[in-house]
């Protein structure tokens, strides 16, 4: 009995590990988009970023392609801010980028009243600065020579 | 642990995944399962009591009988895998949110903002 439970076991590990590795080899995978193929509506959101654009691993760029895609439903202060912070978010390491998703993700779990709470308390303690735009956070230009999934 | 223990173990990874299966994959899973209740033979049974055991253990069972037995369950924590693996599954949309919305991006990997979030949490 205990030993097909450990069979059982050791197939569960094997599928979840095959699915991971499959999603790892994915993301390495995804071949790079050239500047000019991106669509039109696109290029102009991610216009900040097309001087490095092709210097981006693949996954990198449909990621920020994805979130260019939401440009034209943003409203004229949302896409000021997003104009105003995507070279920063790009030259992000990916562990910074998964991180801020984490944190993100985890201040939306919040009640409103306390995400505002926790807004307005970033926002005091870093003296009222323009949260619009991105503060400077070492060299702009990302290393894309070193690129682990995410 | 017993066969209680180990079903009340799996049930909520079973559960959680089985919501997010699509139509052409629960369509799959559907007939792996059939194909694998053809395959399958009454195990010996005692006084109606019939366990894991019997269903895998059974030496009269080939190793594709077996394989086809456990296939829907490896298609399923696979399936399940690469999903949540996959969560770009619209990353493009969460990253244009955290791109547009009051804070910056910096404000997410700062050390004091995350800790005061990990204290709202608890």
């Amino acid at each position: 009995m205990a030993r097909q439970i450990a069979q059982l076991i050791a197939v569960l590990a094997a599928a979840l590990m095959l699915g991971s590795a499959v999603a790892r080899d994915r993301d390495l995978k995804t071949p790079q988009t050239p500047w000019h193929q991106v669509p039109r509506e696109q290029q102009r959101a991610l216009q900040p970023v097309a001087p490095e654009w092709d210097r981006m691993p693949g996954y990198q760029q449909q990621r920020l392609m994805g979130a260019a895609r939401k440009y034209p439903e943003m409203q004229p202060i949302q896409k000021e801010r997003f104009e105003a912070r995507l070279k920063d978010w790009a030259a992000m390491s990916p562990d910074q980028r998964r991180a801020a998703r984490e944190t993100f993700q985890g201040l939306r779990k919040l009640p409103p009243e306390k995400q505002h709470e926790l807004r307005e308390r970033w926002i005091q303690q870093h003296g009222g600065e323009d949260v619009g735009a991105p503060r400077s956070r070492g060299p702009s230009t990302p290393d894309y020579s070193r690129a682990p999934p995410r | 642990m017993n066969e209680k223990e180990f079903g009340a173990k799996l049930k909520p990874w079973l559960d959680r995944s089985a919501a997010q299966v699509g139509e052409l994959q629960a369509t799959r899973l559907k007939a792996a399962r059939l194909k694998a209740l053809d395959a399958y033979r009454e195990p010996a049974s005692f006084g109606g009591l019939v366990g894991l055991n019997g269903l895998l253990g059974a030496t009269r069972h080939t190793l594709l009988q077996r394989v086809l037995m456990v296939l829907p369950l490896i298609a399923l924590v696979a399936t399940l895998a690469v999903r949540s693996l996959n969560e770009d599954v619209d990353l493009g949309e969460l990253d244009a949110q955290l791109l547009s919305q009051e804070l910056p991006p910096d404000a997410f990997i700062d050390q004091d903002f995350r800790s005061w979030l990990g204290k709202s949490h608890s």
